[in-house]
Parts: structure tokens; C-alpha cells; sequence
């Protein structure tokens, strides 16, 4: 290959000032994630931690410690573990360096904005996605950039083949682009107000499609990534196997992007959808276990140095539990399981132990190998080290053993029926008080786990300050550029290719007879391309592999990458957006909210209510008798974004609409406590101050009419007194009852929503006069007498 | 640990091929997958295929809906055998208010569940003062269970039955009949006069 090239030796002085940043970044940020964490975990069990300030509310908080542990714990760590080994499997500097100081400046300022927006309300009310949308699109362009930076290095790279973690990388990438683009297409109200473009269950599916695959895109792929360029390099060992490598790589970016339905089991999702989520998620078992064995397996002939030193221990329990959590997620997927553990606490000690166990334990053992490599020196106190990593363990363990307990008595409680068919704990308020001491053990856990962490950000300071930055540079032999070793016709002629085509076209042909079975057609062919490549590929040793080909070619791998993700993606959401009857709507359907519905409604949103209150019943007999009949995909079609939740610290409030009067409404958001002892839910009596901008409500409702809802020109344009006569209503009821409250105030907007959760379905027979204004629409459905009279 | 987890029937060397890849100084060895792992992921892929075949393509088992409605009829059908064993009426929910234990128990659900509304001496609060002769809904014992039992939303008053099931209800009844006509000052009465002296079912 290189009989006449001439051969040059050229100096690469690597940038690391970039991954000091951005582990400096990482630590910083992540005691900030952790801390504001470990606040919510105290306010679970001293409700009045909040103060009545709504900054400091849980619900307003919670947002800001996920959005930190993801996208800046983990994110800057990430980011520093990529620019660092990229640069030395490349053996090139980083292409720009004005594009990384853009992408670690604009991510920070991305979190800055973020720590500053969340707690005020600012957000979009969909999980791991809440900033609204001008942050959304500084987030695209940031990672544009880095995506730009990336890429362009590789492609100045003085080493021919792309190693595994790199392959992981352009996964993260690519995948993550798609993912937040797609979840995040909102339409603007105002600089700090958008709404979702989809609706009820187009909504739901798009924004777990995004949240399990944030999960696995930002969460694990970048970190096993990580794993396999750091574990080798700490253990000084080789990688265990090359080819498990390839076939975990393959089938874990195909199947991921399938499970993101296993999120939605039991709800108003159709089955055939929650069905390919459910058996993805258990054959998403192997490949994960494919990435913590060859991760383990490296260490094979090293564990006596695991037992010595603090990198390897870190490293080697990071991914222990990362095997732990992939157990885990495909077992909460099998529906009976999910049936007792969705809603409860066990998901918070699942998603703990992917975050604290993997994450956290991988940042620790990465940043105590880095940083006396990037500083020319040694660790400051191998000692405090092993304490981080004892604090840390014994954290985590208090943390998980503590939410599962906490998770599987919640699950029992509620379906507990007694001989005669009632609820055995009818009482919500009953299950908090059963798990309320576990969440004092939760918050004692994790304020161990930050304790380790301060720890290490200390031991790492000291470290640097005993150094000096150093930049490390390698020497590479350049050839004239020689000619790409696989020509594209080769590659794409290759067996995997040919054999993955055939697959499509023959699922694409199967699609047109019966498109379920066509996608279990894929997914077999799928495998038998990987199975086939396997054991018959690699027959003639003279020849180079097909795949060692690929890895030469970049550009062809992103592709073929992409593809591999996509195919899960369209299968699920194209159907269920553009075709329907792939969601069958059954039973009535919603009405469009009124003007101080919808106003109350993103009062709802804003405080975060959806992160303790799920609407969505399941079609359980203890729900029905709990909550009523089980929510359909119709009822919530007008709901932009959707709010099912995830979890229910409190009650479901799908049908709470009328249960009770709006008095025991107003006693119980002033002060929980009052109407519900026991309750741990914050005191919102700082929204009865707190008046609706009535200029901006019917750019709201025009605003949801762009989106599909049935509104009329004469609704919206009456949208501001409509709001009031209703909110009057309201205010008089309680007014003869004795409390004073203005009628536009967010409190009773959040009333006048929470009055008509589950009523929506009913069309009032004022509705078909079409000239009588929305006031009168609500009046009709409003629980008092006292609200006709307040009419026109 | 290591080594049963590699193991694949035979005595692995210490080190398998070597794919003489060099990057950045790792090496890579070309080690052949684990037996066990191939097969749990080609079993977990065809479990999946059956479970798909068996409910979307043949539905040969329940639909979600399918399902909850069986399960819904078979608790529908239980509630009501157990209520035709026990008929109530006015005279057995008055017998019931006599037995102590079943007051006590009612007691406790009312002060539980009810007291939130009605006050924690039932003297009314956001819901009406229970303790007075007045009573919108039904003074009988049988028109005070089935307020409980089925609620009244239009005024908000909970339907509690599916919830507390029908011992419960009965239970938080029979308490009810102990503290009427006490006179607790709070709320005042609403609703028809009901003289419990000369009502059938009275004292």
C-alpha cells in the first residue's frame, strides 16, 4: 500500500485543555445535579422544605436535577471522554479548535440557561425534554458543532480503521440528533411558551420514543464507548473479543430505538405497539450483556490490579451495575411486571442504578485515571479514593434496596382488593405513609453518594494543583494520501448489506400483506444477517473482512448506522402519526378546553404536577375501582403535549374532575395537609397571588388551532372574557363559602382544569349553539348551582 | 468469575486470537462468543417472535381490554353474590350501630377518610354537618348508605363505594347513626328535617 508513498514524520500535539474543561465542568455541574437531587429527596419527606417559594418547589426542582445528572454530569463527562480518546484513536488533534471551545462554551451556557429557566417554570412538560424551545434549538446547534468537530477529525485521522468506541461515538451522534429534533418540533407561543406538535398518544409515543432512547443514546452508548477505550488502557489489557464487539454494536443500536414503548405498557397506547416495545426490550438483554461482558472479560488476568487500584475498581463496579441495570430494564418490560412496578418507586431505583452505579461510577474511575495524565502527575490520596468508591457503593445500595422496597410495597398497596372487592388500602395517603421512612433511608443514600463525589472533586483538585497542564502528542509516519483500501461499490455489495436489504425489501413486501408480521420478518432477518456474518463470513483469512472494510469508511459506517436506528423508529411512529386506524379511537372523545382550562392547564404543566400525578388509568380492576374506567386514546387527543406521567408519588387525577368541590380543591393547594394529612405534596399557595396574562390566551388558543383543535375564530377572539366569566364562577362558589380569591388567578384556572379532568368527554348541549360563548359551555359542566347564575 | 463467563466447553488459553489490531496501544483479541450469550439472545428473538405471533397475528390470547373486562366481570359477579347473601336494611344498618366493634371501625374509616370534608367531629367543613337532623340526600339509614355508597359529583360528594367497598360503607353508616342528632355546633343544617323519633328504622 505504501510501496510509493512518501513517508513524512508529522508532530500532533493533542488538545486537552478542552477535556480538562470539560471534566472540571462535569464535577462542578454534577455536585450542583446531585445536591439539587438530594433537596428533592428531602422535600419528599419534609414537604415544608419548599418554603412556599416555587423556585424551591419539588416539582419545579425535580426537572432541573434530571436535566443536570443527564445532560451536564454525564454530558461534560462524555464530551471529555470523547475528545480525549477520539484525538489519540485518530491520531489527530481535534479538528477546530474554535468549534471546541463553541461546543464546550455554548454547552455550558445550555445548562446555565437551563438552571436558570426550569425552576422559574419555563418548560414544555415532557420529561428529560422540558426546555422550552429556543434552548431546544441551541441545543441543535451545539451538537451540530460538536457533531461537525467529530466528524471532521476523523476524517483528518492518520490511523485507517475506526476502533470500536469510535463506532459507538457516531452512534451517540447521529442517533441523539434525530431524537431531539424530532421530540422537540413544538410550535412557539411566546419566547418562553410552546406547545407539542403531537397530541394524546402520537405525543406519548414520540416523547418515550425519545426518553428511552436518551437513555440509551446519551446514557449508555457514549459510556460504552468510553469503557472500551479506558478499560483497556487502565487494565493494560486487550480487549476480550473483536467480533462481540461487532454483533453487541450492531444488535444494540437496532433494537434500542424498538423498546421505547415499554414506557407506555398498560396505557392507552395500542397493544401492537406496546407489544413490539415489550419483546424488543427483552431481546435488548444480550446485547447490553455483550458490552459489560467484553468490558469484564477485558479485566480477565488483571483482577488482582482491580483490587489495588481505585481506577480499576470504579471502572470494573461501573460496569457491573451497568449489567445490573440491563437485567433490570428487560424484566420491568415482561407486562405482568410492569403492571405492579410501572408508577412506583422501583423506576427511580432503576434509573438510579444506571445513573449513580454506571455514570457515575464510569466519570469517577475515568476522571482518576485522566486527570494525573492530563496534569503530569500523581493522584493526590489513593486513600480518599477508596473512600470515594466505599461511599459511593454503599450509597447506591442504600439508594436502590430502599426505592425497591419502597417501589414493590407502593405496586402491592394499591392492587391489595379485599374478599368483598374494595380496595384493601383505599386510602392513596395510606402508601405514603408505609414508604415515607424510605425515603428518609433514599435521601441518607444519596447524601452519601455526594459526600464520595465532593470527595473526588477535592482529591482531583489537589491532584492538578500538584501538576502542570500538559497537552499530550504523538508522532505519525503521514503517507501521501493513499487510496481508500474498500471502494464504496465493495462495501456496499458486501454480504451484511445484500443480506440486510433483502430482509427490508422482503418485510416491505410482506408490509403491503400484513405489516405486523412483515416487522417480525425484519427483526428475524435482522439476526440471521448477524448470524450468517458470524459463522460464514470470515472464511478466507487472505481476504479482509467485510466489516474491517467498513471501519475504514466513516461516512458509510454513519450511514449504515443510521439506518439501523431508523428502522425501529419509522416502523413504530410513522403508522402510529400518519395512519389512522393504528389508533383505534374508541368511545367519546375530548373536547377542547375551555380558556381558563387551557390556562389552568399550563399552570399544571409549568408547576410540574405530571411528575407526580399520572393521568392515565390502566385497565386494572383495582384502578377502576381506585381511579374509574381506563383512559382511552381519545380522551386526551386535544392534549398538547400529552400528560400521562410516569409516576405516581401522588394520585392519578385522570377522572378527578368533579370528585371534589372546589373548595376541598382551594383547601388542598393552599395547604395539602389540611384536607389529606400525611400528604408530602408541596403547598401551592403562592398561585393564588399569581394572575393569568390574559393578553397572551388567545394567541394560546390560535395557537392550538394551528395545531388541529376545533377552536372557533369567535372562541379565540373571546378567549380573555370567556376565561373570566368562567373564573368568576368559580371564585363565587368559593366566595359563598367564604374565601376570597381572584377569578383570574392561576388557582383557579388550575381549579377550573383539575374540575374538568374526565369531564371533557361530556359535549354540553350549550355546545351546539354556536353562537353562545365558551363561558357558558364550562358553565354547564361546572359542579355548583352558583355557576349558571353566573352566567349570561 | 471471569473464566466461567467465558466459558465455551473447552479450556480457554490465556489469551484467544489476536486480531493484531494496535490502537493507541490497545490490542484487541478475537475471542468467540460465549455459547450462553448467543443462545439467550437468539432465544430471547425467537420468544419474541411466538409472543408476537401468538397475540398479534393468531390473537389467540386476551386484548388488553379483553382481559381487564373478564376480570371486571368476575369482581362484578363476586360483590354482588356477597350482597345478595347479606340483604340491608334500615333495621339491620340501626342493629349494626348498636354493635360496638363495627362502630369503632366506622369510626376510624370516617376519621380517615370523610373527616377531611366534613370535619373532624362531623360538624361540616366543606361538606355538611352530619350531627344535626337535617339531611340533604335521605335521612334513612338505607338513603345515608346509598349517598355514601354512590356519592353525589354534581355537589361533590365522592362516590365512595367501588373504593371503600360495601363493609366499609356499612361500618362508616353505623357510625353515622350514633352521632346523629348530636348537635355538634359547625355548619348549619341543610336539606329536609328528618325525625328519626317517629321514622321507621328510628330509635
Amino acid at each position: 500500500m505504501a510501496q510509493e508513498a512518501v513517508l513524512e514524520e508529522r508532530r500532533i500535539v493533542y488538545d486537552d485543555g478542552t477535556v480538562r474543561q470539560f471534566i472540571g465542568a462535569s464535577i462542578v455541574f454534577g455536585i450542583v445535579a446531585m445536591a439539587v437531587g438530594l433537596w428533592c429527596a428531602l422535600e419528599l419527606a419534609w414537604p415544608g422544605l419548599s418554603f412556599g417559594i416555587p423556585e424551591l418547589t419539588y416539582s419545579r426542582l425535580r426537572p432541573l436535577h434530571t436535566n443536570a445528572a443527564i445532560f451536564a454530569l454525564v454530558g461534560n463527562m462524555m464530551f471529555a471522554g470523547i475528545y480525549y480518546s477520539t484525538q489519540r484513536l485518530t491520531k489527530a488533534r481535534m479538528a477546530s479548535d474554535l468549534l471546541s471551545k463553541i461546543h464546550f462554551w455554548g454547552w455550558q451556557a445550555i445548562i446555565v440557561s437551563a438552571a436558570i429557566t426550569l425552576p422559574m417554570g419555563f418548560t414544555q412538560g415532557k420529561e428529560y425534554a422540558e426546555l422550552e424551545w429556543p434552548i431546544d434549538i441551541a441545543i441543535a446547534v451545539v451538537w451540530v458543532v460538536f457533531a461537525v468537530n467529530f466528524f471532521w477529525t476523523l476524517a483528518k485521522r492518520h490511523e485507517k480503521n475506526l476502533y470500536v468506541a469510535l463506532w459507538f461515538y457516531i452512534a451517540t451522534i447521529v442517533t441523539v440528533a434525530v431524537l431531539h429534533i424530532v421530540n422537540s418540533f413544538d410550535l412557539p407561543v411566546t419566547f418562553f411558551k410552546s406547545y407539542s406538535v403531537f397530541a394524546g398518544v402520537q405525543d406519548a409515543l414520540v416523547q418515550w420514543w425519545y426518553g428511552h432512547n436518551a437513555v440509551a443514546f446519551f446514557l449508555t452508548t457514549p459510556i460504552l464507548g468510553i469503557m472500551y477505550y479506558f478499560i483497556p488502557k487502565a487494565a493494560d489489557r486487550p480487549i476480550y473479543s473483536y467480533r462481540l464487539s461487532i454483533v453487541h454494536f450492531w444488535a444494540l443500536v437496532f433494537m434500542y430505538i424498538w423498546a421505547g414503548p415499554h414506557h407506555l405498557l398498560f396505557t392507552a397506547l395500542p397493544d401492537w405497539i406496546q407489544t413490539l416495545g415489550m419483546v424488543f426490550s427483552i431481546a435488548l438483554w444480550a446485547p447490553s450483556w455483550g458490552g459489560m461482558l467484553n468490558g469484564l472479560l477485558t479485566l480477565k488476568g488483571a483482577w488482582n490490579k482491580v483490587r489495588q487500584d481505585p481506577v480499576l475498581k470504579f471502572l470494573a463496579a461501573g460496569v457491573t451495575f451497568y449489567g445490573m441495570a440491563t437485567l433490570e430494564g428487560p424484566l420491568l418490560s415482561i407486562k405482568s411486571i410492569n403492571g405492579l412496578a410501572h408508577y412506583t418507586d422501583w423506576i427511580i431505583a432503576h434509573v438510579h442504578g444506571g445513573t449513580l452505579g454506571w455514570n457515575g461510577l464510569m466519570a469517577a474511575g475515568v476522571f482518576y485515571w485522566l486527570v494525573p495524565r492530563l496534569y503530569r502527575t500523581k493522584l493526590y490520596s489513593k486513600k480518599s479514593a477508596d473512600a470515594h468508591f466505599w461511599m459511593a457503593t454503599v450509597g447506591i445500595l442504600l439508594y436502590i434496596v430502599s426505592m425497591w422496597s419502597a417501589g414493590v410495597t407502593e405496586g402491592l398497596m394499591w392492587r391489595a382488593i379485599k374478599p368483598d372487592g374494595s380496595l384493601l388500602y383505599p386510602n392513596f395517603l395510606e402508601t405514603i405513609l408505609a414508604v415515607r421512612p424510605l425515603y428518609i433511608v433514599r435521601a441518607v443514600g444519596g447524601g452519601l453518594y455526594l459526600s464520595g463525589f465532593v470527595l473526588m472533586g477535592w482529591n482531583l483538585v489537589k491532584t492538578a494543583l500538584a501538576g502542570r497542564p500538559v497537552n499530550g502528542e504523538v508522532k505519525v509516519l503521514v503517507e501521501e494520501r493513499a487510496r481508500p483500501a474498500a471502494s464504496l461499490p465493495d462495501l456496499l455489495t458486501g454480504r451484511p448489506v445484500v443480506l440486510a436489504s433483502i430482509g427490508v425489501g422482503l418485510t416491505v413486501v410482506l408490509g403491503l400483506v400484513n405489516v405486523p408480521t412483515a416487522m417480525v420478518v425484519l427483526t428475524l432477518l435482522f439476526v440471521l444477517a448477524i448470524v450468517v456474518y458470524l459463522f460464514a463470513g470470515r472464511q478466507d483469512p487472505t481476504r479482509p473482512a467485510w466489516h474491517a472494510l467498513l471501519e475504514g469508511r466513516p461516512l458509510v459506517f454513519t450511514v449504515l448506522t443510521l439506518a439501523a436506528v431508523l428502522v425501529g423508529g419509522v416502523c413504530e411512529l410513522v403508522p402510529t402519526i400518519f395512519v389512522k386506524s393504528a389508533v383505534a379511537e374508541t368511545g367519546p372523545g375530548q373536547q377542547p378546553y375551555t380558556a381558563l382550562e387551557l390556562e389552568g392547564r399550563d399552570v399544571y404543566l409549568r408547576e410540574g404536577c405530571y411528575l407526580c400525578h399520572s393521568q392515565m388509568i390502566r385497565p386494572f380492576v383495582s384502578e377502576k375501582l381506585r381511579y374509574g374506567d381506563p383512559s382511552t386514546a381519545a380522551e386526551s387527543r386535544y392534549d398538547h403535549p400529552f400528560q400521562w406521567g410516569s409516576k405516581r408519588t401522588g394520585p392519578d387525577l385522570a377522572r378527578v374532575g368533579l370528585k371534589y368541590p372546589n373548595l376541598w380543591h382551594y383547601t388542598h393547594l393552599m395547604n395539602p395537609r389540611s384536607t389529606s394529612p400525611g400528604s408530602i405534596m408541596p403547598s401551592f399557595a403562592y398561585l393564588a397571588k399569581d394572575q393569568v396574562d390574559l393578553s397572551i390566551t388567545p394567541r394560546k388558543l390560535e395557537a392550538m388551532r394551528t395545531l388541529g383543535v376545533p377552536y372557533t375564530k369567535n372562541e379565540i377572539a373571546n378567549a380573555a372574557a370567556s376565561l373570566e366569566a368562567q373564573g368568576d364562577s368559580i371564585a363565587k362558589d368559593l366566595a359563598s363559602q367564604g374565601v376570597k380569591v381572584a377569578p383570574d388567578s392561576d388557582l383557579v384556572a388550575l381549579i377550573g382544569y383539575l374540575q374538568r379532568m374526565g369531564k371533557q368527554t361530556q359535549p354540553s348541549p350549550v355546545l351546539a349553539a354556536s353562537n353562545v360563548p365558551a363561558p357558558m359551555r364550562a358553565a354547564a359542566i361546572l359542579p355548583s348551582g352558583t355557576a349558571l347564575a353566573g352566567g349570561r | 468469575m471471569a473464566d466461567t463467563l467465558a466459558d465455551n466447553g473447552a479450556v480457554a488459553p490465556a489469551d484467544g486470537p489476536d486480531t493484531g489490531h494496535d490502537y493507541d496501544g490497545i490490542r484487541e483479541l478475537d475471542n468467540r462468543l460465549p455459547n450462553w450469550w448467543l443462545a439467550s439472545l437468539v432465544g430471547a428473538i425467537v420468544f419474541g417472535f411466538a409472543y408476537w405471533t401468538y397475540y398479534q397475528v393468531f390473537h389467540a390470547g386476551p386484548t388488553e381490554m379483553a382481559a381487564y373486562h373478564a376480570e371486571l366481570a368476575q369482581a362484578e359477579r363476586a360483590a354482588k353474590a356477597l350482597q345478595a347473601a347479606h340483604p340491608l336494611d334500615d333495621a339491620t344498618l340501626v342493629a349494626m350501630s348498636k354493635k360496638p366493634a363495627v362502630v369503632a371501625a366506622g369510626s376510624a374509616t370516617f376519621h380517615s377518610t370523610c373527616a377531611a370534608c366534613h370535619g373532624a367531629n362531623a360538624q361540616g367543613l366543606i361538606g355538611p354537618n352530619l350531627t344535626d337532623a337535617y339531611w340533604i340526600h335521605g335521612g334513612r339509614p338505607t338513603e345515608i348508605l346509598h349517598t355514601v355508597t354512590s356519592g353525589v359529583p354534581a355537589k361533590g360528594m365522592p362516590t365512595w363505594g367501588p373504593v371503600l367497598g360495601a363493609t366499609r360503607v356499612q361500618q362508616v353508616v353505623a357510625y353515622l347513626l350514633t352521632i346523629r342528632d348530636t348537635d355538634v355546633p359547625g355548619k348549619p343544617p341543610q336539606g329536609q328535617l328528618y325525625q328519626t323519633a317517629i321514622a321507621p328504622g328510628g330509635k
